[in-house]
């Protein structure tokens, strides 16, 4: 928002022009109300708007526009004002598409935005499953609860995950863990599909997911809001509360959640065990000490106990195999239950991140960023001899991360931005849970340097980078034969990243992007050293120590564009070529223990493609009626063609249907703004890749689900709220999916109803 | 620029400090709740010879494959079981038939075979009247050779049906033990 104002005597107007954040295109039918007169007008085709004969003072705006984010605004009236205001749409289907070459933020990646309003309207979901309408992203589960992103086929130990600027830290391997995260502390999430991300420490082969709190709004009033939300769907309910404050030259705001729920339901049964509970607080601190001297502190606390399947928790093959023969799992209760019992998790994440930013002149400034984490796990099996209550794995991870960056813009659009970033990690296994860890005891230090050059000229935009690793591991295992000793490991890795890329503009409504780089990533200390049986995937998993680095190239070729509004397109091809693809493979031998038998998991190398299309399109029907489509495709095989890469998601088509009025009504002293029924409707396909000896049962069916969901804005002269009601799996089916590990014994939860309420306060 | 290059040096200078620690062993864990043994003696009661059955795997589920002793029972005899499960990695040894005897509500064992006339059958109880299966009798019938499958799961549905009669099928629950001997009738 950008202030101008005139000097004017008693009677005071304000004045203003609104458009569209992307577009710059000016924004017709746009609410403005003022809180303190209760007095509002629309906004013309122009985008122009005033509302007259107002007294000095103080007031708050509220503005909202159907599809956008509700934004309040506070000014100090002395003068006649005139505000130019820049709203943002919350489609979190096309949200990456900037057609124009203006944007301030620009790159030649790809990036897709879940705003926060996005964000809100769905609070009881996890932070892979708001991110999983975006093409070409989806999630590896272990249950309703433990979700983390995919992106491209990547997780894990490939994929960065930034929350607030620093790398999560926290047991990344295996798809049973979630990235320890509250979605409702952001303000926005942004998931970058680029060949390379160079900035960001942490291994990956290209993508990264940013968890991004806004800056604290430059308000002098206690504002805020708060969220309740229930679902009938394992009666989960939860609040959030999220208060602000900008006074003088010091900004606070703090964020509390809070969620329980019990056990899901399937269309036919109860899954036993499978509650959740959690309870998130974050804090923020912006301290303004000179005009080109900032500083920040952020802290968030995450703490989470939740419950897997009982039924999923067996012991040897013949108990696996047995299992697969239920239609209903073992263990599952007539009744509905939040009690939490093992097998069960009980994760801690602490951050704390101290942030400056100094500007020498307008073009130029550095970052220093000290982030401190430490990541406490404990998992709890069913145990002989009252043991259920010692955790069979409990590790702390503390992790140090610091970080320097400095970025200039020249007068010829030339940009440099150099950095360098080291994080020293340490992980501790506890000796109480009596059982050999799976994980070894740790430590590393990754040190990195990069830089990256961008360049606008006329039409196009170029993006030149370069970054190098340093890591070092150091890894006291313990052996596995008697006696028992230390076996020490230590290793050094030089990592070589580098992309380049290109963006350029046929039209105002036509780009074209393409981007290409070379990663490589270290093996993790789970690939190198795992060693034992991995009671959650019911396999014996083995490391090896003589792994070698991994190779990637990745190509990404997009066009983005569509006519004057009503119609959008999007549609991003990839192809990644990974040298020494690090993978689970399952042995053919089975091992014999005491136990019976397992199966034995070695993590061994061989050369992979993974390659795939995502396709995003939006259509305006009329005026109010729009459809969106998202289709992504993907498939990886082994450069021999021998094997298909397990663990890739299914391809899948979302479509949706949205109604939104641009009619306001007001019943007496009651407004309804923004009103807003959406119908989507997601296909699956089956995964056929997977060949019978890769896994113990073959991928389940392809499924449909449809889902409804309908929201407004209802305000009233002391009241602003905004009201979502949601209604998933709404023809309650009954299927499996590839990704969550919990299909070998259940059903996918059935119908769910949901209602938020969020209040501004 | 100057200013950077010397504030990064330094910067970098302080995190290497924080991170160069010394190196740690870890505690080795005591691993008390491993099943490394379990011995299946078989007494005659005509009074003739003791026959040991043994699976032993000392150091767990990787490194040295486990030493399986099989054995030679009488035709047409009846023998006593009983069950011994130990933990050989403790000092002394600890016995886990005595985890499994307390928590006895909580755990069955289940036998099957292959050998025909051979028939296993409980010989204990747990509080609540449900079969144990720490103690046993056995039946053999004429000769012949097979296997013999011992199995314990730990939290079966012990009321399930057919379940007190040695039935596995719909016990449920994990298995914490499954061994399989070979044994010949002579």
């Amino acid at each position: 928002m950008t202030l101008v104002t005139y000097s004017q005597d008693c009677t005071i107007n304000i004045s203003g022009k609104i458009s569209d954040h992307d577009t710059h295109r000016s924004l017709e039918s746009v609410n403005i109300y003022i809180k303190e007169v209760q007095r509002g007008t629309v906004s013309d085709s122009a985008g122009h708007f005033s509302i007259e004969n107002l007294c000095p003072g103080e007031y708050h705006l509220g503005i909202s526009h159907i599809g956008c984010e509700t934004q309040q605004y506070y000014v100090n009236l002395k003068q006649d004002t005139s505000l130019l205001i820049e709203m943002e749409h919350t489609s979190n289907v096309l949200d990456g598409i900037t057609i124009s070459g203006s944007s301030t933020d620009a790159s030649t990646k790809n990036v897709n935005v879940i705003n926060e309003q996005a964000i809100q309207d769905n609070a009881q979901e996890s932070l892979a499953g708001l991110i999983e309408g975006i093409a070409g992203v989806s999630s590896i589960k272990n249950g309703s609860s433990i979700a983390k992103p995919i992106v491209h086929g990547l997780y894990g130990n490939r994929l960065t995950i930034l929350n607030n600027g620093v790398s999560q830290s926290g047991q990344q391997w295996g798809a049973d863990h979630s990235p320890e995260i509250d979605p409702l502390v952001a303000n926005k999430l942004r998931v970058i599909k680029g060949a390379s991300a160079l900035e960001y420490s942490g291994s990956n082969l290209g993508s990264v997911v940013l968890i991004e709190p806004q800056k604290i709004k430059k308000e002098p009033h206690l504002h805020g809001k708060a969220q309740m939300f229930y679902e009938t769907n394992g009666r989960t309910f939860g609040a959030n509360i999220q208060l602000q404050q900008h006074k003088g030259d010091l900004a606070w705001k703090v964020n509390g959640t809070f969620k329980k729920g019990g056990d899901q339901k399937t269309p036919n049964y109860f899954l036993n065990n499978t509650g959740i509970q959690e309870n998130n607080v974050a804090l923020q601190l912006e301290k303004t000490f000179t005009d080109y001297w900032t500083a920040d502190l952020y802290f968030s606390s995450f703490n989470t106990e939740l419950g897997i399947l009982r039924g999923s928790h067996i012991g040897n093959l013949t108990d696996l195999e047995s299992a697969f023969q239920r239609e209903v799992p073992f263990f599952t209760e007539s009744e509905f239950s939040y009690t939490i019992e093992a097998p069960r998790q009980h994760v801690n994440h602490q951050l704390l991140k101290i942030h400056s930013q100094y500007f020498f002149n307008d073009n130029e400034h550095l970052d220093l960023t000290v982030a401190a984490q430490l990541n406490d796990r404990k998992e709890y099996d069913i145990r002989r001899g009252n043991r259920s209550d010692i955790p069979a794995l409990d590790l702390s991870l503390y992790s140090f991360f610091g970080e320097s960056k400095y970025q200039k813009e020249y007068a010829n659009d030339l940009k440099i931005n150099l950095g360098i970033q080291s994080t020293f990690t340490e992980n501790t296994n506890n000796p109480v849970t009596g059982i050999l860890p799976l994980i070894p005891d740790y430590r590393s230090v990754e040190s990195g340097i990069y830089g990256i050059i961008t360049k606008r000229r006329d039409r196009s935009f170029l993006e030149l980078g370069i970054r190098y690793d340093h890591i070092y591991q150091n890894v006291p295992t313990i052996s596995n034969t008697l006696p028992r000793e230390i076996i020490r490991y230590t290793n050094r890795y030089n990592n070589l990243n580098g992309s380049i890329g290109i963006t350029y503009n046929f039209s105002d409504h036509f780009a074209l992007s393409a981007n290409s780089g070379i990663s490589t990533r270290n093996p993790g200390i789970n690939e190198l050293y795992s060693g034992g049986l991995h009671q959650g995937v019911s396999g014996i998993e083995e490391g090896d120590p003589n792994l070698d680095v991994e190779r990637a190239i990745k190509s990404t070729l997009s066009i983005k564009g569509g006519s004057e509004e009503s119609f959008l397109f999007e549609l991003l091809g990839y192809y990644q070529s990974i040298n020494n693809y690090i993978f689970l493979n399952p042995q053919i031998e089975s091992r014999l223990t005491i136990r019976g038998a397992f199966p034995v998991f070695k993590y061994e190398q061989t050369d992979a493609n993974i390659f795939g299309i995502d396709a995003s399109m939006q259509y305006q029907l009329t005026n109010s009626l729009s459809t969106k489509w998202v289709y992504s495709y993907i498939r990886g095989r082994g450069k021999d063609n021998q094997f298909a890469v397990i663990n890739l998601p299914s391809n899948d088509i979302n479509a949706s249907i949205v109604y939104q009025t641009n009619k306001n009504l007001t019943m007496g002293n009651t407004h309804f703004e923004n009103l807003q029924i959406e119908l989507i409707n997601r296909y699956v396909f089956r995964q056929n890749n997977i060949s019978p000896d890769q896994d113990f049962v073959l991928p389940p069916d392809a499924y449909n689900l449809l889902a409804f969901k309908t929201s407004a804005n209802i305000k009233t002269k002391s009241f602003d709220s905004r009201w979502v009601f949601k209604v998933d799996n709404l023809l309650n089916v009954q299927y499996r999916d590839y990704l969550n590990r919990q299909r070998y014994f259940a059903d996918e939860p059935g119908i769910s109803i949901s209602l938020g309420i969020t209040i501004m306060i | 620029m100057g200013e950077i290059v010397k504030c990064s040096i330094i910067f970098s200078a302080v995190i290497l400090c924080i991170t160069s620690c010394s190196d740690d062993d870890p505690v080795i864990v005591n691993e008390e709740e491993v099943i490394t043994t379990l011995q299946y003696n078989l007494t005659p009661t005509d009074g003739s010879g003791t026959v040991q059955l043994t699976f032993r795997d000392l150091d767990g589920d990787g490194g040295q494959d486990p030493e399986i002793t099989g054995g030679v029972l009488n035709s047409n005899t009846t023998y006593t079981g009983e069950l011994t499960l130990l933990n050989e990695q403790e000092n002394p040894v600890a016995s886990i038939s005595a985890e499994v005897e307390e928590e006895a509500d909580e755990h069955q064992f289940f036998f099957s075979t292959n050998i025909s006339g051979m028939t296993i059958s409980y010989d204990d109880m747990d509080s609540m009247g449900f079969p144990v299966g720490l103690r046993t009798i056995i039946n053999t019938g004429s000769a012949g050779s097979g296997i013999l499958t011992i199995i314990l799961r730990h939290e079966p549905a012990k009321a399930a049906s057919n379940v007190s009669n040695g039935d596995i099928g719909n016990a449920g629950g994990e298995t914490d033990i499954e061994v399989n001997f070979s044994i010949s009738v002579e």
